[in-house]
């Protein structure tokens, strides 16, 4: 250890007031990194201006943005110094491999410098161990690494880290206490503990707990005699290291020696320096200070051992009585009033109804001040706030399990997805949980009141783009541009008005058919949003499909009860709120979902409804079915089903067009349907969500679709066709069709390998059956794809046949058996589709209704119906958490082909 | 990161061609064995412990053979022995051959960083081979030197006249310790300890030392370790499977540092600051599953990937989850809080509920936010709670974690399982 001798001569300091004056000026290496960004400016304002300017290479000229004006930034030190700049202490941010290079920078090219403060973590020995000794021979004092740096409470001043937090006026009390810490978390929590006993500080450090401490135990102590203004002082200290060995001092101090129960542990955590061995571990650190202090024992609550010298504690809540006794000793009062205690104060709490005992089911307390009123302020705020990131190729609403080839969306399997409605996967989608038989009630209205497009120019609109050979996902984006913002501004306002309204009214759900609006008090202005003078049609007409139906919205209620004549649009935002809100009040989704929530119903309604020609549409009736029917009592996959396949559907038809488009939602976030879906909000900047065009992304997820991606289902159903064509099959659902699979499974294979085999011999690509085989799925003796294994058992245990599925297992085991394939192929996820939508159109297709071009564009559009779902969920998920055009890829990652 | 033993010691040494004694792998041969015997007339059998395991000879765990059968046998005998010392046990995988150096003199050599004169430091005796704590001070050299010039000659020199060593033994250590040096602040050594180093006879006439036993320390923050490709399972024992994920999060933005504690235990407590983790280790013991510090103003996505991380190895067992913290500097809580409370929501929808009461205490930036995003979490989640903001002593948060692991413990987990509508 070193001497009193050695103690000057190793340090400047000769006082603690000497440490962070009103006078250092400070120049900071990294000071455009991540910590010194948020850092820096609240120091330099609390300290009155004191950073003279910063270093980071390659962006000289560059500024850091503080309250007090701007921080310039230059290149390295030498440039700020020849601009004129004089500083005097060094604060280094740098990453750890740099900070070695980053002192010797500063004392070499400064020899003004004379402090040096080190914040980052991780720095190595042997650089610390350099440091030591270049800093010696400069006569250089040096703060860290790995600590939060210095404070002084009488000058306002803070030089280097973040004591006393983003505020530190409000821990960094002027008073007589210095503290010296191992913690830089702990030199913070100890003054605010402090000041509960009344204690104030003057000077407030962080030495690190590296290996190698520069401003050591026994340099503060010296400092600490020679400081007039601090009448004692708290040590935080930690075990390792000799540091602490023969100190002097002449002033009372409290020492707070932890780690006892460390010594167990064999590497340090956190504090790479508090590891101590046989001969500085915490008990050893302990009876240092006993000596010091000349105290026999350790101070608590029930046995206060202290003398005039001080006291030793083991526990940071003893140090202000601790502190108030060894005072009272020397006939000194605390600093000023105790401002709050320590006691057990639980600001939020909730037993869940458990029986607990009386001292975990504590009385909750207010906040202290300013906490009480942010809170009160921030739950104000309605829905959840994401954090902005860069999303391409990320997805928070869907994501496809590698292994098992199987998506999840909000968390379900698709597999699960499907024996859901395409109303509750809609809703799943958006408010990332499946909803209940009201929320359907209620959504299925709202969308059964937008497919019929009699009389909208919009439906001439698809009926020429249709005509023009476009492909059916064209036709849809066509009608989906025409649902622009405009469109759905009015109800959007709605969703605003009765999140004002009932955000702070306790209503927790939006079927809460007993909650009071009475007490719900609307101004004017909001009801002007809501209501007109005149009778709206089709406001009516949804209120009435409503009652019809059974549905029970407080909202709606509430536009009821305003005594004139609700809107459309207000209706329709009525509905989609009832629906958000519980997930809106548990901060599950953002306002800004609960607020596009109608577009999203209407572009469902328009997608379904824009896939039949204008020929459909009539003024009372949709395919032939009364609009008062389908406002009144259907669903939209019943609708949906009713717009593909012309012919209302039974139960048992339903069933099988629902599993189809709720297998076919999403393929997670790297699919191309999705990356259109998030390339279009990318590019509308999500970072201002109310700009995004829903109806856009709509179309981006649209045209990233085409005859590979989506229509590629038709090649199953060609095949299948191909081989059912000839036979006299009606009914695709009978297992009694007295059709001879097996012969017409062995027949294909053979000739599927003799062609194999001629193709091969001249060189030819052998083409694939479609629905057989696939990359993940394939090498076992008999490979399934677990989605198949899943919906073949869900049948069957519905006792529903499809033949088609039927011969596609027939055929892998018939194409193995005669030595075609190497071992059993899967029948994969495509070949269920098919052979569920053929099932379906069979009928129609054997009488002649639908010709091939027909049953092609079905099966298309019956994919655009189900990837709706799934890419709605991503298009709200980037717009509430992606960054302005983050889907954009780096130049460096793009090549050139020649 | 320890390496102890002469099977790595003695690749180390000869980057710095720095004498030692012959030694044979595992692999060997039994040829090559017995020419060993043939050459130095007697051979040692000491086990291969991974890590930093000392105190073999005296645990007698070091076997000796002037014959291959004797050899074999001892072979066989430490070949999976187990050594205990301290807390640590350590099981031995294979054994080294290792020539037996008959010398007059031993020399023990340690280099350190000495916290007592903040440079690093030379400890040498030429009365080696024993416990040097067993030693009096008059025969044990201390020396601290300057980093930017090495350990020197003149230092060794007059290190031994201080000493009094035999005269025959400077030169030659003068000539060969100052190797040592380079191999201790080249590689990113925190410590490096020969013991002994034997003077030995290699040619008539003059001694060389031979180093016979090798330990030494290394710096996981020093990026210098990496120029020696030391095999990367050569420090796995020191890590148990979730601290090695854990550790391949250790940036320097951010810490990642965990320690398994008890992994039996019901307390899962993740930590902010060094401080808090002393504070927080001290008092819980036993009842916590890991010591860990998380602090230093993690980003968003490392935050989560630490949770979810420490929620996949020991939510299951936990009865309290217990977050705990000083008031933060600079560790921004909204963003650390929110990370944290997402994972505990991803994990509930991944795997189910688990029954866990959930303590927090904290301080620090955006805190209102940070506090009110757990809360509304784990009113969603339906677990029970309290919040204790900074203003409420840490040791008695820790207190109340406790008495809610024991409340738990005596019924409240099964309780709360049957409410979640799950097996406790």
């Amino acid at each position: 250890m070193d001497n009193d001798q050695d103690v000057k001569l190793s340090t400047n300091i000769r006082s603690l007031a000497e440490l962070a004056t009103p006078t250092d000026r400070v120049c900071v290496l990294n000071i455009l990194g991540n910590e010194s960004r948020t850092v820096t400016p609240i120091s330099h304002s609390y300290s009155g201006g004191n950073v003279v300017f910063g270093t980071a290479p390659g962006k000289q000229g560059k500024v850091l943005e503080t309250p007090l004006g701007n921080v310039p930034v230059y290149d390295n030190v030498r440039e700020g110094l020849d601009a004129g700049h004089a500083f005097n202490v060094g604060v280094v941010y740098l990453p750890p491999s740099a900070v070695r290079d980053g002192v010797i920078e500063l004392v070499r090219v400064n020899p003004e410098c004379k402090k040096i403060i080190i914040l980052t973590e991780k720095v190595p020995v042997h650089d610390s161990r350099i440091i030591r000794s270049r800093a010696r021979l400069r006569k250089v004092d040096v703060f860290g690494a790995n600590c939060l740096g210095i404070a002084d409470a009488w000058n306002h001043i803070r030089i280097g880290g973040a004591l006393g937090g983003d505020k530190p006026e409000e821990t960094l009390k002027k008073g007589s206490v210095a503290i010296y810490s191992n913690s830089g978390n702990f030199t913070t929590t100890i003054a605010s503990y402090l000041m509960a006993a009344g204690w104030g500080t003057t000077t407030s450090i962080s030495s690190g707990k590296d290996v190698y401490i520069h401003f050591a135990p026994v340099e503060f102590t010296y400092a600490l005699d020679n400081d007039a203004r601090s009448k004692a002082a708290v040590m935080y200290i930690e075990p390792g290291g000799y540091y602490e060995q023969n100190l002097k001092l002449n002033k009372p101090l409290v020492a707070c020696v932890v780690g006892r129960w460390k010594s167990k542990l064999t590497r340090a955590v956190g504090h790479a320096g508090a590891m101590g061995g046989s001969g500085d571990n915490a008990e050893a650190k302990e009876k240092w200070f006993q000596d010091l202090l000349q105290v026999d024992g350790i101070y608590t609550p029930e046995n206060p051992i202290c003398t005039t010298r001080g006291a030793l504690v083991t526990n940071i809540a003893h140090i202000p009585e601790a502190l108030t006794a060894v005072m009272k000793l020397h006939g000194v009062e605390p600093d000023f009033a105790p401002q709050g205690d320590l006691t057990l104060k639980p600001w939020f709490g909730n037993t869940q109804g458990l029986p607990v005992p009386p001292e975990l089911d504590l009385p909750l307390v207010d906040p202290i001040q300013p906490y009480k009123d942010q809170i009160a302020e921030l739950s104000k705020q309605v829905g959840a706030i994401f954090p902005r990131e860069a999303m391409k190729d990320r997805s928070g609403s869907s994501l496809m399990d590698p292994k098992t080839q199987v998506t999840k969306v909000s968390g379900v399997s698709v597999l699960d997805a499907a024996g859901y409605p395409l109303e509750s996967n809609y809703c799943l989608a958006l408010l990332h949980e499946h909803n209940d038989a009201n929320d359907n009630a209620l959504l299925n209205t709202a969308i059964a009141c937008d497919v019929n497009l009699h009389g909208n120019p919009l439906i001439d609109l698809v009926d020429t783009v249709r005509a023009a050979g476009n492909s059916p996902n064209t036709v849809l984006s066509t009608a989906c541009a025409a649902i622009g913002p405009n469109t759905i501004n009015n109800a959007r306002i709605a969703v605003d008005t009765f999140m004002e309204l009932f955000g702070h009214s306790g209503l927790m759900q939006g079927d809460h058919s007993d909650f009071n609006i009475a007490n719900i008090e609307t101004s004017p202005e909001q009801i002007k949003h809501l209501v007109t003078d005149t009778p709206d049609p089709k406001a009516e007409a949804m209120l009435a499909g409503l009652a019809a139906r059974g549905a029970k919205s407080v909202f709606v209620d509430y536009l009821k009860s305003l005594g004139q004549h609700p809107t459309a649009d207000a209706v329709l935002a009525a509905i989609t709120t009832s629906i958000a809100w519980n997930a809106l009040m548990r901060k599950k989704i953002t306002r800004t979902t609960a607020r596009n929530l109608p577009w999203y119903a209407r572009l469902m309604s328009v997608i379904i409804g824009a896939a039949v020609g204008s020929d459909k549409h009539q003024k009372d009736s949709f395919c032939g079915v009364a609009n008062i029917d389908l406002i009144n009592k259907w669903s939209a996959t019943e609708i949906a089903y009713l717009a593909l396949l012309g012919e209302t559907p039974t139960p048992e038809k339903l069933f099988p067009f629902q599993v189809l488009l709720g297998l076919i939602i999403s393929n997670g976030p790297g699919t191309i349907s999705a990356q259109g879906a998030k390339g279009a909000v990318s590019a509308d900047g999500p970072e201002t969500p109310e700009r995004v065009q829903i109806n856009k992304a709509m179309i981006g997820f649209m045209t990233h679709t085409g005859y590979s991606h989506g229509g590629n289902g038709y090649e199953g159903i060609q095949f299948l066709i191909e081989r059912f064509a000839n036979t006299d099959l009606q009914d695709a659902g009978k297992a009694n069709h007295g059709i001879d699979l097996a012969t017409m499974s062995k027949e294909y294979a053979l000739a599927f390998g003799a062609e194999k085999k001629a193709r091969k011999s001249v060189g030819d690509a052998v083409r694939n059956i479609p629905g057989i085989n696939h990359p993940i799925f394939k090498g076992q003796l008999v490979n399934k794809d677990p989605r198949e294994v899943y919906l073949s058992e869900l049948f069957a245990k519905r006792g529903e046949f499809n033949i088609f599925h039927a011969f596609y297992s027939s055929l892998v085991q018939a194409l193995y058996d005669n030595g075609i394939t190497a071992n059993v192929f899967c029948v994969n996820i495509d070949a269920v589709i098919a052979a569920l939508l053929l099932k379906l159109l069979w009928p129609r297709y054997r009488s002649g209704d639908f010709s091939e071009a027909a049953l092609e564009s079905a099966a298309f559009t019956a994919f655009l119906f189900g990837r709706t779902v799934g890419c709605a969920g991503e298009i709200d998920d980037h717009t509430n958490r992606g960054r302005n055009m983050d889907t954009r890829t780096a130049a460096s990652k793009c090549s050139f082909v020649s | 990161m320890n390496i102890s033993g002469m099977l790595y010691g003695s690749k180390l040494l000869d980057i710095v061609e720095f004498p030692r004694t012959e030694v044979l792998g595992p692999e060997s041969s039994n040829q090559q064995i017995k020419e060993l015997i043939a050459r130095h007339g007697e051979v040692f059998i000491k086990p291969i412990f991974l890590g930093g395991i000392g105190k073999k000879g005296k645990a007698g765990l070091v076997g000796r053979a002037k014959d291959l059968k004797t050899a074999l046998k001892e072979k066989e005998r430490l070949y999976f022995v187990e050594h205990k010392v301290g807390n640590n046990i350590a099981k031995a995988n294979g054994v080294t051959f290792e020539a037996a150096i008959p010398a007059e003199h031993e020399i023990y050599l340690s280099l350190t960083d000495s916290t007592r004169y903040r440079a690093p430091t030379m400890m040498m005796t030429h009365v080696g081979g024993v416990d040097i704590e067993a030693l009096p001070k008059d025969q044990i050299a201390e020396i601290p030197f300057d980093p930017t010039t090495g350990l020197k000659s003149f230092v060794i020199t007059n290190a031994l006249a201080d000493l009094k060593a035999p005269r025959e033994i400077i030169s030659p250590l003068a000539q060969n310790l100052p190797k040592l040096w380079d191999l201790f602040h080249h590689y990113g050594m925190t410590t490096l300890e020969l013991n002994p180093i034997r003077m030995s006879q290699v040619k008539p006439g003059s001694l060389t030392p031979l180093a016979c036993d090798f330990k030494c320390g290394f710096d996981r923050d020093d990026p210098r370790v990496r120029r020696l490709n030391l095999p990367s399972d050569l420090f796995a024992v020191d890590y148990s499977d979730f601290e090695q994920e854990i550790n391949q999060l250790r940036t320097y933005q951010g810490q990642s540092d965990v320690s398994v504690i008890n992994p039996n235990g019901t307390i899962l407590a993740p930590t902010f600051g060094g401080g808090a983790n002393s504070l927080v280790t001290e008092f819980l013991g036993d009842d916590a599953i890991i010591s860990s510090d998380f602090g230093g103003n993690p980003p968003y996505q490392k935050m989560r990937e630490v949770m979810r991380i420490c929620l996949k190895h020991w939510l299951k067992q936990t009865n309290v989850l217990f977050i705990i913290g000083g008031k933060a500097n600079n560790t921004d809580i909204f963003v650390t809080f929110r990370a944290m409370a997402d994972a505990l929501r991803e994990y509930f929808s991944n795997h189910g509920p688990v029954p866990i009461y959930v303590v927090i205490g904290r301080g620090g930036p955006n805190l209102s936010r940070g506090l009110l995003t757990f809360k509304d979490v784990l009113e969603q989640l339906g677990l029970p709670y309290r919040i204790f903001a900074f203003d409420s002593a840490m040791t008695d948060v820790v207190r109340y974690a406790q008495a809610a692991d024991k409340w738990m413990k005596a019924g409240g987990r099964e309780m709360l399982a049957k409410q979640l509508g799950i097996a406790a």
